[in-house]
């Protein structure tokens, strides 16, 4: 269950940019994730992408927010409460804090990234409760790529690409880091797709996802994303195979886009 | 046989409540038709061999009760997110957190 959620709101990235054409300041993307079984879905919890300014004494940042929420009728069965931010730049969307602070059933676990983009490192906090009650941390220096980003920053920058000027076939790898671990992730465009979705009959890029070196996500082809074809390029439609079973992810409603 | 097929009715239908009670929705439905074609089989052998039906007939019923829960609560229940204070809360709390980390950083234009 738990690798189902972050799968959720694991949805990532494809060529560079700088400039921020797509994500709105304001924006909130509301989506209903479903398990499926031999073709029956079953609903299990809205997943929630929002942005907003934040301002420090020196300067204005993007937080990017997401949020995975079982629906009541789970909670009393196994309660999921996780939030997910990452505070990036506004134009080029470049991290510098990432925190995951994560609740499913008894399970806790926090994690915080301090990127320093100077010495191309990440300050790591990882904080897990221990079955008495009581707190532990593992504090970590860790050495990323120049281009690695966590998963949400990531989320928000495949949204952010060209992915007009990319040819049917076209693939590109990305570094995430996950876990005090960096991946690879590989999107592959397979072409255009019209679809109906609760905000609309889209025309939408279709995406192929792949995870090297992480069993999270299973299968090459299996794992599918649906972005709207405009300046917006919401995600409406994901499909993904993980360990325990297949999973959908319909957005419910989209508000405060920038285009 | 006969014996063997109302075991695994008896079972399917069983689950098939089980997950109407549980908040399954549709997937319930997969004991519950597994139930159903079950409980025909057992019920034609039942009177092929002259024997008494009533144990399947109980079947039926219960598989019946979790079909109409099921269907009851796919129509009318709706998928709510509960919004706590905890987690209004927890979220206020991390933005804060956040403020205070950024505070000291320094952030490229």
């Amino acid at each position: 269950m738990k690798s189902f959620v972050f799968t959720i709101i694991c949805f990532a990235s494809f060529l560079a940019q700088s400039q921020n054409n797509a994500i709105g300041s304001n924006e909130k993307l509301v989506f209903t994730a479903s398990y499926n079984m031999s073709g029956l879905l079953t609903d299990l919890a809205q997943v929630t992408m929002e942005t907003s300014e934040v301002k420090t004494s020196t300067s204005t940042l993007l937080r990017l927010k997401g949020k995975a929420r079982t629906y009541s009728k789970w909670d009393n069965f196994f309660k999921i409460n996780d939030l997910y931010e990452s505070y990036v730049h506004p134009n080029s969307l470049k991290p510098y804090l990432y925190k995951r602070d994560i609740s499913e059933g008894g399970y806790y676990k926090f994690m915080q990234y301090n990127y320093n983009h100077k010495t191309n490192t990440v300050k790591s906090l990882k904080r897990k409760r221990r079955g008495n009650g009581t707190y532990w941390d593992e504090n970590k220096n860790l050495n990323i790529s120049s281009s690695t980003k966590d998963i949400i920053a990531t989320l928000y920058h495949i949204r952010n690409l060209d992915i007009h000027k990319a040819s049917i076939g076209n693939s590109d790898s990305f570094k995430v880091l996950m876990d005090n671990e960096e991946f690879k992730i590989t999107l592959t465009l397979l072409g255009k797709e019209t679809i109906n979705t609760n905000i609309g009959r889209k025309e939408c890029y279709k995406l192929a996802i792949a995870m090297n070196n992480n069993n999270l996500l299973k299968g090459s082809n299996d794992n599918l994303l649906w972005l709207t074809a405009d300046g917006n390029k919401i995600p409406v439609y994901a499909k993904f195979k993980v360990p325990v079973g297949n999973g959908e992810l319909k957005i419910q409603s989209a508000t405060g886009l920038k285009n | 046989m006969r014996l063997l097929v109302t075991t695994l009715a008896i079972i399917a239908a069983i689950l098939g409540l089980i997950l109407s009670i549980l908040p399954f929705g549709s997937i319930a439905l997969i004991p519950i038709i597994t139930a159903f074609i079950l409980g025909f089989i057992a019920f034609k052998m039942a009177q092929k061999e002259g024997a008494n039906t009533k144990f399947v007939k109980v079947i039926f019923l219960i598989t019946i009760i979790a079909l109409v829960l099921s269907i009851y609560r796919s129509v009318f229940e709706d998928n709510v997110v509960e919004n706590d204070i905890e987690t209004i809360e927890k979220e206020k709390q991390s933005k804060e957190d956040a403020l205070e980390e950024l505070e000291g950083l320094e952030i490229e234009d």
